[in-house]
């Protein structure tokens, strides 16, 4: 092991931690074509850290030679740490979003080495991704060391059209919430101070299902509601390598959306006291990307909201209220020109679906899956609203939308409160 | 010869007071049980609709695929008809029990026939209302996948899906009845195979080339993984 400079780890093993005070974890299952542009980005920002820097290379038992592309781009790092992680049986149809079965167990033990090293700063980045910089790690991991910060949320620059079930739910909702102005919630990266990961692994979430597709959600959620500093650094765009079995988009909101409803339920004390929001702390600036050519044509996506509306208006029903159901009956016949989904209608659209999933209307999969066609006429009406407009113009449009939902976040609370009322 | 008239009329008369004295009792003893019954019935009715109604059932009777409950009930409410359905099968035994306090032969047989019945009613209505509950989740289940990979027949396959779970319920519980048990299985493989069958011939003659678009669109994904470009996470 000491000729390759990689010390391994197996759980149930007793390592001895040498000091460090910066770890890069590396979270990795048959990442071979991808992992040795990721792990020279990070031997690279490692640099600067001198020989207290780190990196631990999580793998679920990758066949591709993925370790030993690792072990070559990290030749030069004085510590690198292995470790292995139990990747759950999955079925093929529902992957995790994220692409990496098994995360939460990835990250634990990330997590663990690192607080076994006294590390003072940790940053994680997945293997698959193509777009990793130094100054990714750079910015997730400086403000930790140096300014006191204890977790660094990654905000990465997107295209108008990109991310929309962030844009249009993950973000404003967290934002109500929780009252913080995370930008990007389920994003993968981040960077934590050892306070952090001490407190977080003190928290039984790892071994449950749930944690599968839900572990960044409630991450990015232990930090806004503990007792943390909180900020976000600005990376550039995420690109990951195409992943086979990567889930339709009803899976992906399932999960993604699922995910949040879950930690609301969980948080009904903390979030029902929170009002309105403000921002935290930004590092580094925001990439300008190069807008494309053209915008995703939105006919498809009003077919699928039509679709929905008469195969699942009934269903519907049991979710929203009557006249959500006019308005959306209204919408199913507008055409394009005049197809919007108007912010109060949108947030009385989740905020119904978030109290259904609190008083189990219908079977969760089920509720998740019937928002989808909704979910897919938001978007149309956004794109065709903003049109070829730039990546700022859709910012200041999802921060109205933001606005909505922190001025509608009574409804949900007395909704959470009074049940009965509510449904009566 | 007044005296043998007298003698015969007097042991008749002894015997039918007798008789009469060995009824009565039995039919106050059923009496009393019919009227314990009717009260039994309606606490019973009342108990379950409350306690139903404290489960908010109305409200999610048709959820589970029970709603038909509340149709045939003149409340049109569900917890109302399982109240009712509840009284009735208490009184129902209650005027069993009250026909063996008779001591009679025939009324003894036909109660004792009926309570021996009575678990494969039971049953069968466990077994109906499970079809019930499974057939709405599976064309829930149908009807929304349906819906998100855009077949425009969505509704029409999940009311296939609804009433073939609704069928294989009804010939179990039909099974379980013990009502025409070789009939109910020829028409069950004649049903499933004439489906089966009328399937393969659609779907061979008719519909080749959409189900050849459909299974290589299936297999062959884009290899971004997304079906439409968009990263929507």
């Amino acid at each position: 092991m000491a000729s390759t400079g990689l010390s391994f780890s197996v759980p149930g093993e007793a390592a001895v931690p040498a000091a460090c005070d910066v770890v890069v974890g590396i979270a990795a299952w048959n990442n071979a074509g991808t992992i040795g542009e990721v792990a020279r980005a990070v031997a690279h920002a490692l640099g600067r850290y001198g020989p207290g820097a780190g990196v631990v290379l999580a793998d679920g038992g990758s066949a591709d030679g993925t370790i030993e592309r690792a072990r070559e781009a990290l030749a030069g790092m004085p510590a690198v740490m292995t470790v292995e992680f139990a990747r759950p049986a999955i079925d093929p149809l529902r992957a995790p979003y994220h692409g990496l079965p098994g995360r939460p167990a990835a990250m634990a033990s990330i997590f663990r080495e690192a607080a076994g090293r006294q590390a003072k700063a940790l940053a994680l980045v997945d293997a698959a991704l193509t777009s990793v910089t130094p100054d990714w790690i750079a910015r997730l991991v400086d403000p930790v060391l140096e300014g006191g910060f204890d977790f660094v949320s990654a905000c990465h620059a997107r295209l108008a059209h990109e991310g929309a079930i962030t844009r249009s739910i993950v973000y404003p909702l967290f934002r109500a919430l929780y009252g913080l102005r995370l930008h990007q919630p389920a994003a993968g990266e981040f960077g934590c101070s050892l306070r952090f990961v001490r407190q977080v692994l003190d928290q039984d979430i790892w071994a449950g299902e749930a944690a599968q597709t839900g572990i960044d959600v409630w991450l990015e959620s232990e930090a806004a509601t503990g007792q943390f500093q909180v900020g976000e650094a600005q990376l550039g765009p995420r690109t990951r390598a195409p992943t086979p079995d990567a889930p339709d988009l009803s899976t992906t909101l399932t999960q993604v959306v699922g995910a949040l409803f879950a930690d609301l339920a969980a948080r009904t004390e903390v979030w029902q006291r929170v009002r309105g929001s403000v921002p935290v702390p930004s590092f580094g600036e925001a990439p300008k990307i190069a807008e494309p050519s053209s915008v995703p044509d939105v006919m498809p996506m009003l077919e699928a909201f039509r679709l929905g509306y008469t195969a699942l208006a009934d269903l519907w029903g049991w979710i929203l209220e009557p006249r959500i159901l006019l308005q959306l009956k209204r919408l199913a016949s507008a055409p394009p020109e005049r197809f919007r989904v108007d912010d109060g209608l949108w947030v009385q659209i989740v905020y119904d679906f978030a109290l259904a999933y609190g008083l189990r209307t219908l079977p969760r999969d089920h509720l998740l899956g019937a928002l989808t066609p909704l979910y897919l006429g938001w978007l149309a009406g956004f794109l065709l609203e903003l049109g070829e407009a730039e990546p700022a113009d859709a910012d200041a449009r999802v921060e109205r939308l933001c606005l909505a939902f922190e001025t509608k976040k009574p409804y949900l609370i007395a909704g959470w409160r009074w049940p009965d009322r509510f449904r009566a | 010869m007044w005296t043998q008239v007298e003698h015969i009329m007097q042991e008749a008369t002894s015997r039918i007071v007798q008789r009469i004295a060995a009824f009565i009792p039995g039919l106050v003893a059923a009496l009393v049980f019919i009227l314990a019954a009717v009260v039994l019935a309606i606490v019973a009715r009342t108990l379950t609709v409350r306690a139903l109604r404290g489960l908010d059932f109305d409200r999610r009777a048709p959820q589970w695929g029970l709603g038909l409950l509340a149709e045939w009930s003149p409340a049109r409410s569900a917890s109302a008809f399982i109240g009712r359905a509840v009284q009735w099968m208490v009184l129902l035994a209650g005027l069993l029990v009250a026909l063996t306090a008779l001591d009679a032969a025939m009324p003894l047989q036909l109660a004792l026939s009926i309570f021996e019945y009575v678990p494969h009613v039971l049953a069968a209505a466990v077994i109906l209302a499970v079809g019930f509950v499974l057939a709405q989740f599976f064309a829930r289940a149908v009807l929304i996948g349906a819906v998100n990979m855009q077949i425009q027949a969505a509704r029409e396959l999940s009311l296939a899906v609804k009433w073939l779970v609704i069928i294989v319920a009804a010939s179990m519980a039909l099974e379980q009845l013990q009502i025409g048990r070789q009939i109910l299985v020829l028409a069950f493989g004649i049903l499933f195979g004439g489906i089966v069958l009328a399937t393969a011939l659609a779907v061979g003659l008719g519909a080749r080339d959409i189900v050849g678009r459909v299974l290589e669109r299936w297999f062959r994904r884009r290899p971004d993984g997304e079906p439409d470009h968009l990263d929507h996470v």
